[in-house]
C-alpha cells in the first residue's frame, strides 16, 4: 500500500521537499501533498534587490502549481489545527487530512507587536509589499537621516540588514544624493556583525563608505508620528526612514496547535529533524526552534536530507544526518559579496574578502533557484 | 558561589556567537528592574561579549563563571 505525505507550507523547504520525494518514489509508493495558504511563491532574497529597483516582480516570483512535479499534488488552503496524537490536520474550509508522514514547512510569520510602533513607523523589506513602498521612499530621498539595522531580534537571513546598508549607500551614491544623506547602522550588540571576522570586514566597509555604526542599540518603540526610534539601553534617535528587521514569530498554527515554544518555532531533532517526541513527524526550515540561521539553504539542505530518510523509511536505505549546514552569500554593493560557510560544528565562518565572484553567484543563483533548485534537481 | 536565585533563565549552550548575546538581549527587552537573568553558553566569546554588553548597557554582572565548559553569566537589570 502506498504511503501518504503531508507537506504543510510549499515555500523553500516544502517545494523542495515534494519535488526531491516526486523524482525518487512513483506514485504507487508515495502520494504527496503540499497544501499553503498563498497561491504566488517569492523568491525573498529578492525583495532585498526590489527594495532598491534593482528586481522586478516577474523575476521574483512565479504562480505556485506552475512548480511541482506532476505527481505532486498542491492545494492552495490554510491549515488551521495539526493534531500529531491522532494524525490528522485540519484546513480552514472544515475537510481534514490523514498522513503516514507529516513534514511542517510553515515558515516564520511577522509579527509587528513584539515591537510597539513598528507598524507605521518603520519600514522593512520582508515581503514584495513592503519592499515596494520601500523603494518609493528610497528613490525619492533627497536629505536626511536614513537608520538601517536590527529590529526584531529573530529574523531570516541574518545578513539582509547589512546587505541592505551597503545597497542603500550605493543607491544614493548612484542618485547624487549620498552627500545629503546620514546613513546610520544600528546593532543591539557592541559590533555590526556577530562572527567576529566577517565583522571586520563589515566594520571597515562601513567606515570606508561613511556609514555610521550606532551599537548597543536594542529597538524597543517607535514613534512614528515623531520619527523617533527609542532603543531598551534608554538612548532615542531621529530618523526619516528607519529600516529594521520585523519580529519574526512561527506561523499562528504551530502556535494554536501547541506544538511550537512560546514563539512559535517547533523543536526538533537536531540531526534528524524529527518533532521532539514523535517519529513520523518532522519540521524543516524557519519553522524549527533550531539555533541556526533562518535561510533558504538551511531550509534547502534539511529538505535534502529529509528526502533521502522518507525515501529510505519506505524502500529502504541508509539513513543521513542533517549537520547543521549553511551557506550565505553576502552581498556588499559595488558588484562584490562575501561568503559565511558553517555548520554545528565549525561555527566561526572566516571573513572572505568581498569579491566580485561570490557576487556573480549571488546574481545567478535567482535563475538557479526556479530551475534547478525548487524543482529538486540540485 | 551567590546564593541569587535568578528569576530568568536562558539556556544558551551549544548556540554559537551572536545567539546567546541575542537570547540576552530578548530577555533584556522584557525584563524589568530588579529581574535576575541567567546564561548558560558554551560559546568561548560569550565571556568578553556578556562583559562588554552589561558595561554599555549599565546594568549589573552579578558573576560570571566556568565549569566545565559552561560560562554561566548572573545579570541584575538595573538600567530597565
Ligand atoms: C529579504 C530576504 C532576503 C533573504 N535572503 C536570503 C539569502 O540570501 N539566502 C538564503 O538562504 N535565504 C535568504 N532568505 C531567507 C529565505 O527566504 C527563507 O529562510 C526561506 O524561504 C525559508 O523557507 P521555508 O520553507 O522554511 O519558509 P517559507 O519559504 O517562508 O515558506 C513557508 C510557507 O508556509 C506557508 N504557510 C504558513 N502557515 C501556513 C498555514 N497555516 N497554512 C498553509 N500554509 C501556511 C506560507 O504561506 C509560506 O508559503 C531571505 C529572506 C528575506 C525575506
Amino acid at each position: 500500500m502506498e504511503k501518504r505525505v503531508l507537506i504543510l507550507g510549499g515555500g523553500d523547504g516544502g517545494t523542495i521537499l515534494a519535488n526531491r520525494l516526486a523524482r525518487r518514489l512513483g506514485p504507487d509508493e508515495l502520494s504527496i501533498e503540499v497544501i499553503d495558504k498563498e497561491g504566488t511563491h517569492w523568491y525573498q532574497p529578492g525583495f532585498l534587490f526590489s527594495a532598491v529597483g534593482e528586481a522586478e516582480r516577474e523575476e521574483i516570483s512565479l504562480c505556485r502549481v506552475a512548480l511541482y512535479k506532476e505527481n505532486v499534488k498542491f492545494t492552495q488552503a490554510e491549515v488551521t489545527k495539526i493534531d500529531l496524537d491522532d494524525r490528522k490536520v485540519s484546513l480552514k474550509d472544515g475537510s481534514e487530512r490523514s498522513y503516514d508522514y507529516l513534514v511542517i514547512a510553515t515558515g516564520s510569520t511577522l509579527y509587528y507587536d513584539d515591537i510597539p510602533g513598528f507598524k507605521g513607523g518603520a519600514d522593512h523589506f520582508w515581503s514584495f509589499g513592503a519592499s515596494m513602498r520601500l523603494r518609493k521612499k528610497l528613490m525619492s530621498i533627497k536629505s536626511g537621516r536614513v537608520l538601517v539595522g536590527v529590529g526584531g531580534l529573530t529574523y531570516k537571513c541574518p545578513v539582509a540588514p547589512l546587505e541592505m546598508v551597503f545597497l542603500a549607500d550605493e543607491l544614493f551614491r548612484r542618485r547624487g544624493v549620498r552627500d545629503s544623506i546620514e546613513l546610520v547602522y544600528l546593532s543591539p550588540m557592541g559590533r555590526a556583525y556577530g562572527p567576529h571576522l566577517l565583522n571586520k570586514l563589515v566594520e571597515e566597509e562601513m567606515a570606508k563608505r561613511g556609514i555610521e555604526l550606532v551599537t548597543y542599540f536594542t529597538v524597543d518603540e517607535i514613534d512614528g508620528k515623531n520619527r523617533k526610534v527609542m532603543s531598551a539601553e534608554g538612548d532615542s534617535l531621529d530618523y526619516d526612514i528607519l529600516i529594521l528587521s520585523p519580529p519574526h514569530r512561527g506561523s499562528e498554527v504551530i502556535i494554536n496547535s501547541g506544538i511550537g515554544d512560546d514563539e512559535g518555532w517547533v523543536p526538533v531533532d537536531k540531526h534528524f529533524l524529527t518533532v521532539k517526541g514523535y517519529d513520523d513527524a518532522f519540521a524543516i526550515g524557519d519553522a524549527t526552534a533550531l539555533p541556526i540561521p533562518k535561510t533558504g539553504v538551511v531550509a534547502h539542505f534539511q529538505a535534502a536530507t529529509l528526502a533521502n530518510n522518507i525515501a529510505a523509511d519506505i524502500r529502504g536505505g541508509i539513513k543521513e544526518t542533517f549537520d547543521g549546514q549553511s551557506f550565505c552569500l553576502i552581498e556588499m554593493g559595488e558588484s562584490r559579496a562575501s561568503a559565511q560557510v558553517s555548520n554545528y560544528r565549525y561555527n566561526i565562518p572566516p571573513g572572505l574578502i568581498p569579491n566580485w565572484l561570490f557576487h556573480a553567484m549571488k546574481m545567478a543563483f535567482t535563475k538557479m533557484y526556479w530551475k534547478y533548485i525548487l524543482t529538486g534537481l540540485m | 558561589m551567590t546564593d541569587v536565585t535568578p528569576t530568568i533563565s536562558i539556556d544558551a549552550r551549544g548556540i554559537s556567537c551572536p545567539g546567546p548575546l541575542t537570547n540576552l538581549i530578548k530577555a533584556y527587552r522584557k525584563a524589568k528592574n530588579g529581574d535576575v537573568i541567567e546564561v548558560l553558553a558554551t560559546d568561548p566569546g560569550f565571556k568578553s561579549d556578556v562583559k562588554a554588553w552589561v558595561e554599555r548597557t549599565g546594568n549589573e554582572l552579578i558573576s560570571l563563571t566556568e565549569e566545565g565548559g559552561v560560562i554561566r553569566a548572573l545579570i541584575k537589570v538595573t538600567a530597565r
